[in-house]
């Protein structure tokens, strides 16, 4: 299947080895990700909050630059995903947003018909791509681990842009996933919380309580690791978890997984080959319950 | 703990809040005792507007004469006039507060039309007016840093040489009783819809001012006079706002007949509210009603208007009986909603209990007569509010506060203690309520007659004699429910009483009291009021008082 | 029908009588180290009944001890906020059928929250943020004569209706991220109304106001994750609120804080490079002098260089960049 890939700012700079990780599992999955090598940063909300036009403009430029692919705009990151579909959701109902964005995208040579469908891999796994051949991908049951999941703000909600309220199964894919891989999801509140990530740069101490918290809760019920779809949170679940380990004056030490580093995994992928060796926080010990050694 | 003040109010409602406000800007040092957050009062529920005769073209006569009419006559003219007179004042007075009023193309404020008036003079803010209202006078209470003791539940007021000092009331979140004297009193404690069930009132509506006051000796006025609204939702008995019809909205029944053009052909579905209810019974006794309902049709409106003018029905729908009304008619039935009689007071709304002001549904001043009109109720609040405030702290300039009354504390602390020390009898409040409103709905409801109000008085006497055993089903102090529903009981059966007394007293059909044993208006015997007073260990006394008749002779009254 | 309904129960006192809990009271439920006490009830009611109709049944013909606040039933009066199945509800607009969830359903009072008793918060911290934004008008002078209302469109009111419709429940608050972590957040609602008067053409102090909600605990402390737009039973999208006031904030020249930085050094970046640059992000968000800071930060830094997630030192524009700073010269307005 082809998808008009999207990797994000992200998996392209703090978090090489989702980028790694998704090409990783690509073939298994019998995805052709035709990378949108020129498509701008979402502005991951921030400019959509300050300038809507602006962000509208930039967004849909991506979008018109998937639909010229004839394909589904496919992400690997919660936040690009929920400002995408923000944008998507207004500029497919307003007609005079959408021809203000042809305004300025058409001097650029390109047009948005508002026919783009964005959907994150998550949501590909059960909508396009299927149970079963996710299953027939499966060389390692994941038995044993347990796994809870973390979504990320921007894939939840707000729900209405999401197509959550048509397909409110999507709430729950990361456990229908985790459970498909042999592993046992972990059910606590934090999984559909916020990371803290937004407010690092500028509210550091509560927003690495808000990862710590959420990660101590789901430890606390007995969770190996943490796997989330967002490399957002992983920047902060992951990238910050020492740091949030002084916030709350106790250790953590619990790996955070990408989604297609699990996937990965389960395919029967090599730890270095997702590159589950370049965490800040060591995946070993999670990686042993399933007998396998970085 | 004795704790006090100048003048007290009773209740944070529109009328109590505006009281409290008024009160406070004369100087005097006012406080408010309320059985809920401000926030929470029932206030908030008044959807659909607020009358004044502001616009072009309109006058406070034209309102008067609407509002008199409306009441079928029983309104004293003198209140009204006052009501009319000041009503432009004090919307604009809100106005400048910040209630964010619908405007027309000027930038000015716009109207809808409502039921009853020769012209579209209601004021609103989409179908949440009172909300509206409620939210911007509660900011102005903590803008003027009026004292507020929530979750204050009043059991008693406290009456020293004939006048009343303050009340007794229980601290929910402690379980402590205090002693708040005050040199004024102002009861603003709201309506009693759930003597009746169902209602469009909500749980807290029980009658607490009106059984209070009367217990202290002040005599409640047109008690008969209870209002049945025409659009309440099938099932739960919610208000589906009369804005509804003021857009346009249509009343249909199983043959998708407006009916209305039968009883009101001139002002249809715009017809005061007892007329619509009595129709609408009308209809459905006589088979053309659907599943004891009739339809509220808004389909032509629009998706535009019902999103707009009308969100907060369009939801309740949708939450409750699962309806769209862009799409689709709502069943909807007469149910109680307002009561026009309470505790008699003058236009400042002083009572017959020196010390004692009343404002609010739970006065009868009375400007509602034998029914009221559509968004007359927020203004009554409004206008009524205001003026008890005011009057309330000239007269306590004169007064020196009290030193007693802690005996009336110790008595009420001894009564808490026995109810909760009561063992398990059976007798629950949940039951004794209910049993209570459903007799009152059957036998007392939009059509009476002596035989039923006969059984009502009867069925009555028993209650209260339960009454006296009932239990409370919970021992703690912290927030104890249990007891202050078991109050509210109490409450209840006293409205109850002097409603089904005065509505059997009063032998003829006017406004809100229609008698299948006396169908016609009797201006020659009964154009006057009723009062009712307390006497310990006896009957209450049935007195009368004559209608304010200023410039409007009664006369037949159509729509 | 038949439900099960499992309540969070708290007497500090204790002294439930023979037919509520039997036993000792627990600690507060805030206190995390604690497992919270629930009572199980089963009521028998219509299918579309609402959560409270079964508390009201269980508090009418169960158990009389059950403490929980309710007025309209119906979603105006915003009294019976709580926790039904872990979030943030009316619980006179939530289905019971909806909220069935293995079998049960369970309410409880929000853990962000005091709790009084049972079903019944302390919402001081609610009122007293509703408070601190002087959530009153500050009339324009001059006021109009006492019989004339100010001119305004009807768009104007319009535009805050939908801040107007905040029944005070509560429900963002309880379920909001960084009030969880931070007490001195003003919160969604307070913020909500904040922009209420902010955005009220007859307000004349405006400016003060975005000055104030602009500081510690203010609009920049909102982590964003929409939670509040979740919960919300009346449509107000508190979020959506706290962002207009942060444009107009910022329009009014309050930018000298570290949200405005973190969002000036974003689109910068974008506008330059078409992609985020993470290197610069964090720098010039604390602001390049902040040295304290700015250490802060470091031993973080440090590890993610030694894990190998460092971002690339020359950051790299993506291909067809031009086009990215064309659209910013034509509609980047501030960012330009």
């Amino acid at each position: 299947m082809r998808v008009a890939f999207y990797p994000g700012c992200v998996s392209k700079g703090a978090c090489p080895e989702l980028y790694v990780a998704v090409n990783a599992i690509a073939e298994p999955l019998g995805l052709q990700l035709e990378e949108l090598t020129e498509a701008p940063c979402t502005g991951a909300g921030v400019i959509s909050e300050q300038n809507p036009e602006l962000a509208d403009a930039l967004n849909g430029l991506t979008l018109a630059m998937a639909e010229s692919k004839g394909a589904h705009l496919m992400t690997i990151c919660s936040t690009c995903q929920g400002v995408l579909s923000n944008h998507n959701h207004h500029l497919k109902r307003d007609s005079a947003r959408l021809d203000k964005v042809n305004a300025t995208i058409g001097d650029q040579g390109f047009r948005y018909g508002g026919t783009t469908e964005v959907k994150h891999l998550l949501w590909m796994l059960f909508e396009d791509i299927g149970i079963d051949r996710i299953k027939a991908a499966i060389k390692r049951k994941l038995t044993g681990l347990k796994i809870a999941p973390f979504y990320g703000c921007y894939i939840l909600r707000p729900a209405e842009y999401l197509g959550l309220v048509e397909r409110p199964e999507r709430k729950t894919y990361l456990e229908q996933l985790i459970g498909l891989l042999g592993a046992e999801a972990v059910e606590y509140s934090g999984a559909t919380k916020c990371c803290g990530f937004p407010m690092l740069t500028f509210n550091r101490d509560k927003s690495l309580a808000m990862a710590g918290n959420h990660i101590m809760e789901a430890k606390d019920k007995g969770a190996d690791l943490l796997v989330t779809p967002c490399p957002l949170c992983h920047l902060n679940l992951d990238g910050q978890q020492p740091d949030a380990a002084r916030v709350l004056k106790k250790p953590i030490d619990v790996p955070i997984f990408h989604l297609p580093q699990l996937l990965g995994l389960a395919f029967g992928l090599s730890p270095e080959e997702l590159r589950l060796d370049h965490h800040v926080v060591p995946t070993k010990g999670a990686l042993e319950k399933v007998e396998l050694k970085v | 703990m004795t704790i006090d003040h100048d003048v007290l109010v009773l209740g944070a409602g529109l009328a109590g809040m505006r009281a409290a406000l008024e009160a406070a800007r004369e100087g005097a040092d006012v406080a408010i005792v309320t059985k809920v957050h401000p926030i929470r009062s029932h206030s908030s529920a008044a959807q659909g507007g607020i009358n004044a005769a502001l616009g072009e073209g309109d006058s406070w006569e034209s309102h008067a004469f609407d509002t008199i009419k409306g009441s079928d006559y029983l309104a004293d003219q003198d209140a009204v006039e006052v009501m009319c007179r000041e009503a432009p004042a004090d919307i604009v007075e809100f106005e400048h507060m910040g209630v964010i009023f619908y405007r027309n193309e000027d930038g000015k404020l716009g109207t809808r039309a409502f039921g009853g008036a020769s012209q579209a003079r209601t004021y609103f803010v989409g179908d949440i007016t009172g909300q509206a209202l409620l939210v911007t006078l509660y900011d102005q209470i903590l803008k003027a840093g009026v004292k507020v003791y929530e979750e204050w539940f009043a059991t008693t007021l406290y009456v020293e040489n004939g006048a009343c000092r303050g009340l007794v009331a229980l601290e929910m979140i402690t379980g402590e009783l205090h002693l708040v004297r005050a040199k004024a009193v102002i009861d603003a404690a709201g309506g009693l819809g759930r003597v009746f069930e169902p209602s469009t009132n909500a749980l807290i509506c029980t009658g607490d001012g009106y059984a209070l006051a009367y217990r202290a000796g002040a005599p409640l006025m047109d008690m008969e006079m209870v209002q049945y609204h025409p659009t309440t939702l099938a099932g739960s008995g919610f208000l589906m706002s009369e804005a509804a019809r003021g857009e346009g909205a249509y009343l249909l029944n199983s043959e998708g007949e407006r009916f209305m053009k039968r009883y009101a052909p001139n002002k249809m579905e715009l017809a005061a509210r007892d007329v619509c209810s009595r129709s609408e019974v009308t209809e459905i006794a006589e088979g053309r009603g659907i599943d004891g309902n009739v339809l509220l049709d808004c389909r032509h409106l629009g998706a535009d208007v019902i999103l707009k003018k009308l969100p907060q029905i369009h939801e309740m729908a949708l939450d409750y009986v699962g309806l769209d009304m862009i799409k689709d008619p709502i069943p909807v039935r007469p149910g109680m909603h307002y009561q026009m009689g309470g505790v008699k007071t003058d236009a400042t709304g002083a009572t017959r209990l020196q010390g004692l002001y009343a404002a609010g549904e739970v006065a009868c001043v009375s400007v509602h007569g034998g029914n009221r009109l559509g968004a007359n109720s927020l203004l009554d609040t409004i206008v009524f509010g205001r003026r008890s405030g005011k009057a309330s702290a000239a007269y306590v300039k004169g007064v020196a506060g009290s030193r007693g009354g802690e005996n009336v504390l110790h008595a009420e602390q001894a009564r808490m203690q026995e109810l909760l020390a009561r063992p398990y009898t059976g007798e629950t409040h949940a039951r004794l309520r209910l049993e209570l409103a459903t007799m009152m709905d059957k036998h007392c409801g939009v059509y009476r007659n002596e035989a039923g109000l006969t059984e009502a008085l009867k069925r009555l006497s028993g209650l209260k004699a339960r009454y006296e055993k009932i239990a409370v089903g919970d021992k703690s102090r912290i927030f104890n429910q249990a007891l202050t529903f078991a109050l509210e009981v109490g409450f209840m059966l006293d409205c109850a009483d002097a409603i089904v007394r005065s509505a059997l007293e009063r032998k003829e059909s006017r406004g809100a009291q229609s008698r299948t044993d006396y169908p016609e208006r009797n201006d020659a015997e009964w154009l006057k009021h009723i009062l009712i007073t307390y006497r310990t260990g006896k009957e209450p006394e049935l007195s009368y008082a004559p209608v304010t008749i200023t410039q409007w002779k009664p006369e037949a009254r159509s729509y | 029908m038949q439900f099960t309904i499992e309540v969070g129960r708290y007497n500090p006192e204790g002294n439930y009588d023979e037919r509520a809990v039997a036993g000792k009271p627990y600690p507060p439920p805030w206190d995390k180290a604690s497992p919270r006490r629930y009572q199980t009830y089963t009521v028998d009611l219509p299918a579309h009944a609402v959560v409270l109709d079964a508390l009201i049944a269980i508090r009418e013909y169960q158990d009389e001890s059950l403490a929980v606040r309710c007025a309209c039933r119906s979603a105006i009066c915003g009294s019976c906020a709580m926790w039904v199945n872990g979030h943030a509800h009316l619980a006179c607009k939530s289905k019971l059928t909806t909220f069935t969830k293995d079998g049960k359903t369970r309410v409880e009072a929000p853990p962000s929250m005091p709790v009084i008793r049972d079903l019944v918060a302390d919402m001081t911290p609610f009122w007293e943020k509703h408070h601190a934004v002087k959530p009153w008008l500050e009339a324009k002078q001059p006021e109009p004569p006492p019989m004339e209302e100010y001119r305004v469109p009807n768009a104007a009111m319009e535009e805050l209706i939908q801040e107007v419709s905040c029944i005070s429940c509560g429900a963002c608050l309880m379920d909001c991220e960084s009030f969880a972590v931070n007490p001195d957040f003003l919160g969604p609602q307070a913020l909500a109304q904040a922009y209420r008067y902010a955005g009220d053409p007859r307000d004349a102090e405006t400016k003060e106001r975005l000055g104030a909600y602009s500081g510690p605990g203010g609009i920049w402390d909102c982590t964003h994750c929409y939670e509040c737009v979740t919960q919300c039973p009346k449509g107000v999208a508190p979020l959506e609120q706290i962002l207009k006031l942060r444009r107009l904030a910022v329009d009014a020249g309050f930018t000298n804080n570290a949200g405005t930085r973190h969002a000036d050094a974003f689109a910068d970046s974008v506008k330059h490079s078409g992609r985020l640059n993470e290197l610069t992000l964090l720098p010039r968000s604390v602001g390049f002098f902040n040295i304290l800071d700015q250490l802060k930060t470091l031993p973080s830094a440090f590890n993610m260089i030694r894990a190998g997630k460092l971002p690339p030192l020359i950051h790299k524009s993506i291909p067809g960049v031009q086009r990215i700073k064309n659209i910013f010269a034509r509609v980047g307005g501030r960012f330009k």
